[in-house]
This record gives structure tokens, C-alpha cells and sequence, in this order.
């Protein structure tokens, strides 16, 4: 079991109490004590799950403004895909051609990876089943329900588009 | 009475993505294609109803503790949500439920069912 930084347990304590405040909604003395001593406690036991590496990896302007843009960039694609999937469903859904292709991806941070993991799985279209590591290289199993291309490399074009070139940027 | 459009328009539109997620749900072919179609529901379907509620909690019930609870409710739809899908298209897989038409390109089956 990792052991318990102090930085990891400031920045899971700044988030219990942000949300505390955000969910209460008042400025009340009695408030404010009792959040402060519930996010104190949550934290010194949970900051050891919730963050493992750098506790303060995002305090810095490139990397925020970068997640940031990223939220814009990933809408753009969720609504493009959900376009999609909508139209499939409405033309009597027969307009499919689903297949599981093997993806490679090339992400430093583990982080990283389950982020565009679970945003490749948010699109509708395409679900990540499985992570797997061969030989150095991380690869994805991405269930896609109409395979438009066969060779995998240009296939992982198309399912990632620009969101894995701008999660790279925010994790570096 | 324009943001009152707005608001209309954004529920409308998770309405409509939401619709056609249930439709996709009842009649894709197989149990993968479904749970893509379920996609749906839960982004845009979810996002649509969230904002337009935001927006109605915040600027004309004037109310910024409901806003916000609704915002939550949002975000945290959208982070777990991956999370569980995986969980079941990859154990669904394990278990050995293929779709009936073969698929195009299976590259899971290759390298795990021999």
C-alpha cells in the first residue's frame, strides 16, 4: 500500500472542501468548521487512492489552459460522434458494421492513457475493452461499430482524432 | 424569454439524442452495438438536460445551490460512466457472448481465444 504524502493530502483536502463549499452553498461559520474537519478526515484517509504521483501536476498555466482547450476539443468530437450514432439509430439500425480493432497508442503517463481510454469509450461508436502492453508499446482493443478502415494504424487515426495529440500535450 | 428558448432548446435536443439512444438500445443487432447506442443517452442526452436545467436553476429560478447540484450530477455521469462501460463490454467478451453475424475484424479473439 502507498504511503501517505502531505502534498497529496493538501490538494485532496482543497477538493473535498471546494466541493463542500460549492454543494452547501453558504458562508456559515458552523459550515465551514464542520467541512473543514469531514474534508480533513476524508482526505488523510482516501489521499493515498485518489493521487499517486505529483499532487500538484496541474498548477501550472501550459498544462490547465491545455486541459481546458482539451474539454472543447473533446466536445467537438462527442457531439460529432453522437450525430452519428443518432443517425445509425434512426435509419432503422441496421447501418452497422462493427469489429474490435487493435490500436496502438503511444502515451508516456498512465494517466494519460486512461484518460483517452475513457474518452475514447465516452464517444459514442467506439467502446475501449482492454489495455494491453507488448513489447514496450501500449496498444488499445476498441470495439467500433462501423470499421471504416482495416489497417490499424489509420484506423487509430480516425477513432482518436486530435484528442490524443492534445492529451499528450497536457500530460508531458 | 429568449433564454427561456435557449433552455427549451438545450432540453429538447438531450431529448431527442435520448430518444434515439432507447431506439438503438431496443433494435441494434447485437449486445456491443447496444451499448454503443446506449452512448448516447449518457453524453449528449445527459449534457443536454443538465445544461438546460443549470441555465433554469441559475438564472431564473435564482437559485445557484440547485444550479450547482446539477452540474455535479452532470460531471460526475460523465466521469464514471467510461468506466463502467468497460467493465461490461470487456466482461461481456470474457464471458462469451459474440455477436450472431461474425464481426468484420476481430483482433481481441486473435489474440486471447484460442
Amino acid at each position: 500500500m502507498p504511503k501517505t504524502k502531505f502534498p497529496a493530502v493538501v490538494s485532496t483536502f482543497i477538493l473535498c472542501f471546494a466541493f463542500w463549499l460549492l454543494l452547501t452553498w453558504s458562508l456559515d461559520t458552523q459550515e465551514l468548521i464542520a467541512g473543514a474537519i469531514v474534508s480533513l478526515v476524508a482526505a488523510l484517509f482516501c489521499a493515498r487512492f485518489f493521487i499517486h504521483d505529483k499532487a500538484f501536476w496541474f498548477f501550472r498555466p501550459a498544462r490547465l489552459g491545455a486541459l481546458i482547450a482539451y474539454v472543447f476539443v473533446f466536445l467537438g468530437e462527442l457531439i460529432k460522434a453522437n450525430v452519428d450514432v443518432a443517425r445509425r439509430c434512426f435509419s432503422g439500425c441496421t447501418d452497422v458494421n462493427p469489429g474490435i480493432v487493435k490500436v496502438p497508442v503511444d502515451l508516456k503517463h498512465d494517466y494519460a492513457e486512461a484518460m483517452l481510454a475513457n474518452s475514447i469509450t465516452l464517444t459514442p461508436g467506439t467502446i475501449t475493452l482492454d489495455i494491453a502492453e507488448q513489447e514496450g508499446k501500449t496498444y488499445y482493443y476498441i470495439h467500433w461499430i462501423d470499421v471504416a478502415e482495416l489497417d490499424r494504424d489509420k484506423a487509430g487515426e480516425i477513432i482518436k482524432g486530435r484528442m490524443e495529440k492534445w492529451i499528450r500535450r497536457i500530460w508531458q | 424569454m429568449i433564454l427561456r428558448i435557449i433552455i427549451d432548446v438545450f432540453i429538447a435536443a438531450g431529448f431527442i439524442f435520448a430518444l434515439a439512444g432507447t431506439k438503438g438500445v431496443i433494435q441494434m443487432p447485437d449486445t456491443y452495438c447496444r451499448m454503443q447506442a446506449s452512448t448516447c443517452i449518457t453524453t449528449l442526452g445527459v449534457l443536454g438536460v443538465v445544461i438546460g436545467a443549470a441555465l433554469y436553476a441559475f438564472c431564473i429560478m435564482g437559485s445557484p445551490a440547485t444550479g450547482i447540484k446539477v452540474v455535479v450530477i452532470g460531471l460526475l455521469v460523465i466521469t464514471i460512466n467510461p468506466v463502467g462501460a468497460h467493465a461490461i463490454a470487456k466482461g461481456a467478451y470474457r464471458h462469451g457472448i459474440r455477436p450472431e453475424k461474425e464481426m468484420e475484424i476481430d483482433d481481441f479473439r486473435r489474440d486471447f481465444d484460442e
